[in-house]
């Protein structure tokens, strides 16, 4: 009896290998799909990537595509085989349906019931999230960052100190894509304190930022090095830097998008910079 | 303490005695290649050009990664069902390639394409005024770590 649970056993996992196989196999097989696409426009780059109706073992698999500014209102059809690339025409073939960004978000707040199909049993292969507006986003939960994460800009000691006003850093900076994150863990009633963890973009994600990884970046370094640093957040909040510390909290994964390795977690103390504040001496 | 593009230089152990490993030995210009950037690295890095360091280091990253990803193509095929290894793609593809299999290794944060682009004159007016000041430093640092755990990877 025991043998026989074995067989089974071995050959329900040969099996589910089997499934996972082939899924995987789709999978690339798709996400090659979209990466020829992503250049395939210059001026409408590919935005977003969905296999949707998702059935590994079928021999038509669905995609959902979306490109920027193309100019029409409707969805395009094309159907080939995902083995293109060797010049074959068989199985298993893609259904695409194309449109652009903003026709589809244009749907979706007129007339969702006409996007449903998109979200059943759904996996997003590519997005881009400079040109996917961020209720489409929502629709396929693509997260991207975790929630209260404020996003800023390294201001140096001699930048500060050439400033005239927050106003004035804040236009210089604005424009640039932020250089860190912040989630707030502790913030004092008269918001002059806080303490947070800082977190990194990584392939459009925004991850905590491990005690390891924090050695490269310059403002903690200009910090060990005597160095006043200041933080400037999106929305023109000014902060001075007061410390760095090293914390090991196992429960931050719950709400962070990511983990350190160990659970150790560069935490950052900050004190508010007021807008009259003169440059430091 | 002093923290001259230099003196970051000199504790980047990887940069002065890269140990490549992870390049296959049937890519030996590969490898030349990027022998002799490293060294111009250095040099720049010695002269405090910034500019140069930034620019010279996302090359760098680029052809390191190139040569990682060639290398582990069938390690790549084996998780993901297949994998053609195109020497064609782009910095950010590299990343996004690398990130994705080999997180565990180390990350490569997405300024560094930003860095990179600074090569052209428009990307780097979208950056901070300090930002190529800030970035050099950083290339050197996220470059050194890249490439000593590429190293352990490799003998590992």
């Amino acid at each position: 009896m025991l043998e026989v649970d074995y067989v089974c056993m071995a050959n329900l996992a040969q099996f589910d290998m089997g499934i996972r196989g082939r899924e995987a196999r789709i999978r690339a097989l798709l996400e090659d799909v979209t990466q020829y696409h992503r250049g395939i426009y210059p001026q409408n780059l590919l935005a977003l990537a969905v296999w949707f109706g998702r059935s590994p073992e079928g021999q038509e698999q669905r995609l959902l595509e979306l490109f920027s500014g193309l100019p029409n209102d409707g969805f395009a059809n094309t159907r080939f085989s995902l083995l293109w690339k060797t010049g074959v025409e068989r199985p298993p073939f893609v259904n695409i349906r194309a449109t652009s960004v903003e026709h589809f978000s244009r749907l979706l707040r007129e007339s969702p019931e006409q996007l449903a199909p998109y979200k059943e049993n759904y996996e997003v292969l590519y997005f881009d999230k400079r040109l996917v507006s961020p209720d489409i986003l929502d629709v396929f939960d693509v997260i991207t960052e975790p929630p209260g994460l404020i996003k800023g800009w390294y201001i140096t000691e001699s930048e500060y100190e050439k400033s005239k006003s927050i106003q004035g850093l804040a236009s210089l900076h604005e424009h640039a894509r932020p250089e860190f994150g912040l989630v707030k863990l502790e913030e004092s009633a008269d918001f002059e304190n806080s303490r947070g963890v800082l977190h990194v973009e990584v392939t459009q994600k925004w991850l905590p930022i491990s005690p390891e990884g924090i050695r490269a970046y310059t403002y903690y370094n200009d910090y060990q090095a005597g160095r006043y640093v200041y933080f400037l957040f999106e929305g023109g909040a000014l902060y001075k830097v007061l410390k760095f510390e090293v914390k090991t909290a196992p429960e931050y994964a719950g709400r962070l998008l990511g983990k350190t390795p160990d659970d150790r977690y560069p935490e950052v103390y900050l004190r508010a910079v007021h807008p009259l504040a003169q440059p430091a001496a | 303490m002093t923290d001259t593009l230099k003196s970051i230089c000199e504790q980047c152990t990887h940069l002065h005695n890269p140990q490549l490993e992870f390049i296959p030995a049937g890519i030996q210009r590969q490898r030349e290649i990027i022998l002799r950037d490293l060294k111009e690295l250095i040099s720049a890095a010695s002269l405090e050009r910034e500019k140069s360091v930034v620019v010279l280091a996302g090359g760098l990253f680029e052809s390191v990664l190139y040569c990682f990803i060639q290398a582990q193509s069938d390690y790549i095929a084996a998780r993901r069902g297949s994998f053609t290894f195109d020497p064609e793609h782009s910095l950010e593809n590299y990343v996004s390639i690398f990130n994705r299999w080999f997180s565990t290794v180390f990350t490569v944060p997405d300024a560094v394409v930003d860095y990179r682009d600074m090569v052209h004159l428009n990307q780097e007016l979208k950056q901070p005024p300090e930002a190529c000041r800030n970035a050099a430093p950083e290339m050197l640092r996220l470059l050194d770590t890249l490439l000593g755990k590429l190293s352990e990877y490799a003998g590992g």
